[in-house]
């Protein structure tokens, strides 16, 4: 660190101890072999030769330290729960993802300021995920969504907790703020505003037959939760009730 | 300027996991061009085009150095390019430029991808790292995610159902199983598969099941590019570039309701938003529709004269990791007015037998999607359509497109946020 920095926060000294463990694992050095008997050779499906090859398993672990930039203030403003955009003082579009600079060809690169942006919006599109990959397996299932913040031109992805079938275009939702905060995305989620019904053109709920396989399917990642990690059926349930603001 | 010609290729047969390493892989698939093209004297290649998207798939960077001097091209001209899951088609056009130049006459275009080497999860890790790893990545989505929700958007937009996702998943398999080098066949065989298997089927990421989403692949392909001037000395049914075209959008999908570049570019589509939802500022592309492949496709059709590009091309090869993609790529490529993809399956125009059929090759969910080597796949895929070879090179005539002159080819990276489109003739 130069002369002219200083850490004003420091929140990573216990990280940083963990991760010295695995830089001491010899990254990158063989860890162990395998001898695989496998089919080999250019050829089409099922003539293959099969031949012996030899695999080495190679760990590779690495801890970043990544500056988050002039947008720094909106995951600040994720610990302290509140919620930023900014602003073109020169066209007005509001970008939540905050942006330094609007890109907005004709504002030249403008340099953007910010605006604090009430906790609620609308979905704009959404995901339902039955299956994701390893870090995010214990929140299945969950609704990944572009919600449009009250205020904001843009859509942010934020996790939606709700019945996986509760979810469509246009639905009004809260963003509340988790308890535990680290100045991520994932600080914050959004949840349906209380008391509404689905539109008649919802293309899930006018759909009876997908409606019926997403439940039959829904129905395996809980028993895959229940078999993976003990989560069972209610736990997940307890995730949709949305405690506290 | 000199015209371009694709005058040969080969492949090394992708599958899920091969173990043979990306530079064997790609000597093999240069010993079929060789094989395929006597003439070619391997000094006479100029230019050693690389093609790989991820460096962190394999724990190697630069790659691309140790392919080039496996192969035997090293002191020679080269370098790679990379763009997600645009890198093979910005190769092969980066190639085409190269000539158009007049710098080159004969360049090899080599791709790879070798995808197995971590586990499921992490690779999918690795690949979303190709989308905005401070906002889009860290709510855990990744591209089955991303996909999904754009495909929601056009669906809600536009009224296509899961049916017609799964007609064009029942589609890719059954094309799939007619071609000896695809994965699909290699994991399930030669019978066919229906709507009910396909109903059957698990889902990922609502509306997408796994049979809508692209495989995970090892493999390589390699193209041989040539001057006009040369062309005829490696092939007999050169396969001539006719138009490219290239396009980008915002790295993340949820900036595009304010896309302000295209506002207004294009008005009909604006025209053909409904009016049940409300209406973003930019209201084409925003999340429903790829902004990149319309500019991609007009630059393409306008170098290459097509004017009715549904009668005027006889086949295409899309970019489709998802199959909602393509319902949406119909319209951005200007087959059909916003909305109206769907029609394009419901009707057959895009299936075997169509009037302009898609993914013949099974695409990048049942034939492969090595990502550095997919669109070249494709490509040799249609050089072979194009020299009417399928019955030849498959042992099966059923994807041979008889007569066939004309054909699409359009790639692209990220959420559509870079891309292009080539349009080759014979």
């Amino acid at each position: 660190m130069g002369e002219r920095e200083k850490v004003v926060e420091d929140r990573v000294l216990e990280v940083l101890r963990e991760w010295e463990e695995y830089a001491r694992r010899g990254n990158w050095r063989p860890r162990g072999y395998r001898i695989i008997r496998g089919p080999a050779g250019n050829t089409k499906v099922g003539e293959e030769r099969e031949e012996e090859f030899m695999v080495v398993y190679r760990p590779h672990g690495v801890l970043y330290h990544h500056s988050l930039g002039k947008v720094s203030k909106f995951f600040r403003g994720l610990i302290e729960g509140k919620l930023y955009g900014t602003r073109c003082p020169r066209c007005g579009t509001v970008y939540c993802p905050a942006r330094a600079h609007c890109w907005n060809p004709s504002c030249k690169a403008q340099p953007t300021e910010w605006v604090e942006l009430p906790p609620s919006g609308k979905v704009h599109t959404f995901s339902i995920m039955l299956f994701s990959a390893e870090a995010f397996l214990e929140h299945l299932p969950f609704v990944l969504g572009y919600v449009q913040i009250d205020g904001a031109h843009t859509a942010l992805p934020i996790q939606i907790l709700t019945s996986p079938t509760h979810v469509w275009v246009g639905q009004r939702v809260r963003i509340k703020f988790r308890e535990e905060r680290k100045g991520e995305l994932m600080d914050i989620y959004a949840v349906p505003v209380p008391g509404q019904e689905p539109p008649k053109w919802s293309c899930l709920h006018a759909d009876a037959k997908a409606m019926e396989d997403l439940r039959r399917d829904l129905e395996k990642t809980y028993e895959f939760l229940q078999e993976r990690f003990g989560i069972t059926r209610e736990m997940v349930m307890k995730r949709w009730e949305a405690p506290g603001e | 300027m000199t015209k371009v010609a694709v005058v040969g290729g080969g492949l090394f047969r992708p599958d899920r996991v091969r173990y043979e390493v990306a530079e064997e892989g790609v000597a093999e698939a240069y010993r079929m061009l060789l094989e395929e093209v006597p003439e070619l004297d391997p000094r006479d290649i100029e230019f050693v085009q690389c093609s790989y998207f991820s460096d962190h798939l394999n724990q190697q960077l630069c790659m691309s150095w140790i392919v080039q001097d496996y192969i035997g091209h090293h002191r020679k001209p080269g370098y790679r390019v990379e763009a997600g899951g645009s890198t093979p088609l910005d190769a092969l056009i980066n190639a085409y430029f190269l000539i158009k130049s007049g710098e080159y006459d004969l360049i090899l275009v080599v791709g790879w991808e070798w995808m197995s080497e971590v586990d499921t999860a992490t690779t999918n890790e690795f690949i979303a790292a190709a989308s905005d790893t401070d906002w889009d990545f860290t709510v855990g989505g990744y591209y089955n995610g991303y996909y999904a929700a754009l495909e929601v958007r056009h669906m809600q937009l536009y009224g296509e159902t899961v049916e017609d996702l799964g007609r064009l998943a029942v589609r890719n398999r059954n094309n799939a199983v007619h071609n000896p080098y695809s994965q699909w066949r290699s994991e399930h065989g030669t019978s066919y598969v229906t709507l009910d298997d396909y109903f059957k089927d698990r889902i990922v990421a609502w509306p997408y099941r796994r049979w809508n989403c692209a495989l995970i692949s090892e493999g390589a392909a390699v193209l041989l590019l040539a001057s006009e001037k040369v062309a005829r000395k490696y092939s007999d049914a050169p396969m001539w570039i006719e138009g490219v075209g290239l396009g980008t959008d915002s790295m993340r999908p949820g900036d595009r309701l304010v896309d302000w570049p295209y506002k207004g570019a294009y008005p009909e589509d604006e025209e053909r938003y409904p009016s049940f939802v409300e209406r973003p500022l930019t209201p084409y592309p925003e999340m429903a529709n790829f902004g990149f492949a319309r500019e991609a496709a007009r630059q393409a059709y306008r170098r290459a004269g097509i004017t009715h590009p549904v009668r005027e091309l006889d086949l295409a090869e899309l970019f489709a990791p998802y199959d909602g993609v393509e319902l949406c790529l119909y319209e951005d490529l200007l087959w059909c007015p916003r909305g109206e993809g769907k029609t394009m399956v419901r009707e057959g125009t895009v299936m075997r037998g169509g009037e302009l059929p898609c993914q013949l090759s099974g695409g990048l969910t049942a034939f492969a999607h090595p990502v550095g080597a997919t669109s070249l796949l494709q490509t040799l895929f249609l050089y072979w359509e194009l020299a009417e070879r399928i019955p030849e090179k498959f042992g099966d005539p059923k994807l041979q497109v008889s007569g066939a002159e004309k054909a699409l080819l359009t790639g692209h990276g990220g959420t559509g946020c870079q891309g292009g489109v080539i349009v080759f003739s014979r």
